[in-house]
């Protein structure tokens, strides 16, 4: 009676997974999900911020000022639109229309032909985060192409800056989004997936028949995760083969690696849900709190998008708490960056850390449950 | 008939408030991820490790290295010994400065001065960042070198940076985040609902009730709808009082933006609710509709740019709407024209999604 018996554990999974397949359609939607979004995606995240209307008042109507427009035409950036004044870009801001302006006053052409100084109004609409700083960053590339196209002396770039992209030379959004993406996905739904396991035995009462079999509380978690282990590597399977033929997202790095970094993963996560589980013992409930610690946590703060590294100091240390934080850095780092598992040591750490943690703590929580 | 309604619409409001989870959920959870993600989230790139390569008797090139770390985007790591090529690869370095050979200012002089910057393209948004900073630091190093003022240049723009001049963090996420908490608490409040109480067989009870088939719907949606606009009043009162986020516009607009939305997402949850046979697929009913709702509300990358023919799911997500109401009424103080498009949009997925929850919770009922 004492110790963890395989079997015992084996036919817990066995039960498990008759459970899954019994639900063809949860069982689908678990294994196509992750490739659907991932594919969808993929092709719908672009950082590249382009083709942006840009109101522009030119009152000064020279072949400067013209040839000004032009540049921003021909940058690729941006969509010119006259407009007859400045309270109409203003307006044209306000509503959305716009996302900048230009302003060009009178004598603009004259100040520049004389050999003076001229200087334009460039208003940006600061409310959208993802156009203001893009548009912010084009802004020295155009004052440079515009004093070109001025013929004016331009202050040649004494230094030449030569930059080599590694890893990534086109900076190919999609390699950034879809090993991030897998993480995500694969994440949210294995906290889910057994979020509500445990909880429906409770709410059916069928845990109080487990619980009277010779059952220890170990083999119960171990039986009830291993077949989503199983799962879950099928779905990251699947959505490998999709990232690498059908969007030529490389993979560099060692697939032993990758499986043992996914397994840890897996582990965590899906332990995460069993916590829940094992605290809310209602399915409603489990579900509402894996929503809330799965879905914006892995989002916003797994370094996804939004990079860890310009948080704040606290919510640095933070992150470090999510699992999803870890995978990320050993997804992107093996697939695109080939890194070993020298370089990756501190986030497999931190990932086996965490599975331990969350493991123990599913395990403690349930024996004590067991033993009134 | 009324009064039975009303009194149906009681009992929902006081069994759903009697949960003290139910608080948690509505109140303490939301003010906490406000918190979170208002003070962490920025997507301006900071804290680049940055590795400059250059012989220690170069002074030249250090002074071209202090200025990227007085720049403050950098941050500066040790370069010895090892080749710039392996400083990135082994992830010790995000970028390396590498300066000719031959003495920095000598090979300048000679117009071969090329400096190479190698960049970690893994994280393609940190890429264009650092070599848009390079770049804006070599123009200026090269002024103030040549003992110019950057605006010396015969041409230059004068940038305004309107509704949120600092370019501060809270002020571009917090609108943003406050449209995803209302979106997340309501649908996992609704999309259980019911298939909880038909797998527990309270549903029945209920049908047996002396009312019709609207007043029961009516009755389980119409508490969450409240609940929700207080959680969206909630959010947005902390966002004006914590982080500052300016609320320009009129109060009416923001409550009929809010009550659409809650309205959409309530009749969304509800609908997922009545469509799953068990509470697992009602759970990933949920998941199907908040993970591309969140994902497409504008605030994680531009929605704008999508090719064609993805664009409609962009159309038919109402937290993009709402997203955009939000921060037009609270930056921008609210465009007419803006909030009519928005708010017909909203509305018009309001009626839809009300529609087809009843269709098909009808169609359980018989």
């Amino acid at each position: 009676m004492t110790g963890f018996d395989l079997h015992r554990a084996a036919a817990v999974a066995r039960k498990e997974v008759m459970h899954i397949l019994r639900d063809p359609f949860t069982l689908a939607l678990v294994l196509g999900l992750p490739v659907v979004l991932v594919v969808f995606f993929g092709f719908a995240i672009d950082f590249d911020v382009k083709n942006l209307a840009l109101g522009v008042y030119d009152r000064d109507n020279t072949r400067h000022s013209r040839q000004l427009v032009s540049v921003f035409e021909s940058s690729g950036y941006f969509l010119p639109g006259a407009v007859d004044s400045p309270a109409a870009a203003a307006r044209g801001l306000d509503s959305g229309r716009y996302s900048a302006a230009l302003l060009v006053e009178p004598g603009f052409g004259r100040g520049l032909g004389g050999g003076g100084r001229a200087r334009v109004q460039f208003i940006v609409d600061g409310t959208d985060n993802s156009k203001a700083q893009a548009v912010l960053g084009y802004l020295p590339g155009l004052t440079g192409a515009a004093l070109r196209k001025f013929g004016a002396a331009v202050p040649a770039d004494p230094v030449p800056l030569k930059t080599r992209f590694m890893y990534n030379p086109e900076l190919n959004s999609r390699w950034f989004v879809i090993p991030g993406l897998a993480v995500i996905i694969i994440g949210l739904l294995s906290i889910l997936m057994t979020a509500l396991t445990v909880a429906r035995e409770w709410e059916n009462g069928s845990m109080e028949l487990l619980l009277s079999t010779p059952l220890r509380p170990a083999e119960i978690i171990a039986g009830k995760i291993a077949p989503y282990v199983g799962l879950i590597l099928a779905g990251v399977f699947f959505v490998n083969l999709v990232a690498r033929f059908g969007f030529g997202v490389p993979f560099r790095g060692s697939h032993l690696l990758f499986l043992g970094g996914t397994v840890l993963f897996a582990l965590a996560s899906l332990s995460q849900g069993i916590v829940i589980s094992v605290v809310t013992r209602q399915q409603q409930l489990a579900m509402q709190l894996s929503m809330i610690s799965g879905l914006l946590p892995s989002l916003l703060l797994s370094g996804f998008i939004f990079p860890v590294e310009s948080m704040p100091v606290f919510f640095r240390y933070f992150t470090m708490i999510l699992s999803p934080r870890w995978f990320m850095e050993i997804a992107r780092g093996v697939t695109i960056r080939g890194a070993g598992a020298a370089d990756l040591a501190l986030p497999l750490a931190a990932l086996a850390a965490l599975c331990a943690l969350l493991l123990a703590a599913a395990f403690k929580k349930f024996k004590t449950d067991l033993e009134p | 008939m009324k009064r039975t309604l009303l009194a149906f619409i009681r009992k929902e409001f006081a069994q759903a408030l009697r949960d003290p989870r139910m608080k948690l959920i509505l109140f303490v959870m939301p003010m906490i991820q406000m918190t979170v993600f208002g003070l962490a989230l920025s997507s301006e790139i900071k804290n680049i490790k940055l590795a400059s390569v250059y012989a220690p008797s170069d002074a030249a090139a250090r002074r071209l290295a202090q200025r990227f770390t007085a720049s403050g985007w950098f941050l500066p790591v040790a370069a010895e010994g090892l080749a710039p090529e392996d400083l990135v690869v082994s992830g010790a370095a995000d970028a390396a400065l590498v300066f000719p050979a031959g003495g920095f200012a000598r090979q300048a002089a000679r117009g071969r001065g090329g400096v190479q910057l190698l960049v970690d393209g893994t994280s393609v948004t940190r890429a264009r960042s650092v070599e848009a900073y390079a770049r804006a630091i070599f123009a200026a190093h090269a002024a103030a070198e040549a003992g110019l003022p950057v605006s010396a240049a015969p041409f230059g723009f004068d940038v305004r940076i309107i509704y949120n001049p600092e370019m501060e963090s809270p002020v571009f996420m917090v609108p943003g985040v406050m449209g995803m908490i209302v979106c997340l608490v309501t649908i996992i409040l609704t999309s259980m609902s019911l298939t909880r109480e038909r797998e527990l067989g309270t549903f029945e009870t209920i049908v047996s009730a002396p009312l019709e088939n609207y007043e029961i719907l009516l009755g389980k949606t119409l508490p969450y709808i409240v609940l929700g606009l207080a959680n969206a009043a909630l959010v947005i009162a902390a966002g004006f009082f914590i982080f500052g986020v300016p609320v320009r516009g009129d109060l009416w607009r923001l409550f009929s933006a809010a009550l659409a939305f809650v309205i959409t997402t309530v009749s969304v949850g509800t609908l997922i609710s009545t469509v799953s046979k068990n509470q697992q697929q009602a759970m990933l009913g949920g998941f199907i509709f908040l993970f591309p709702a969140v994902l497409m509300s504008g605030i994680m990358y531009p929605v704008e740019n999508m090719p064609a023919l993805l664009k409609p799911v962009v159309y038919a997500n109402p937290l993009y709407y709402f997203t955009t109401l939000l921060r037009n009424i609270l930056l921008k103080g609210g465009d007419h024209a803006v909030f009519v498009f928005n708010m017909s949009a909203l509305a018009a997925m309001a009626v839809a999604a009300g529609a087809a929850a009843y269709g098909r919770f009808r169609q359980t009922l018989n």
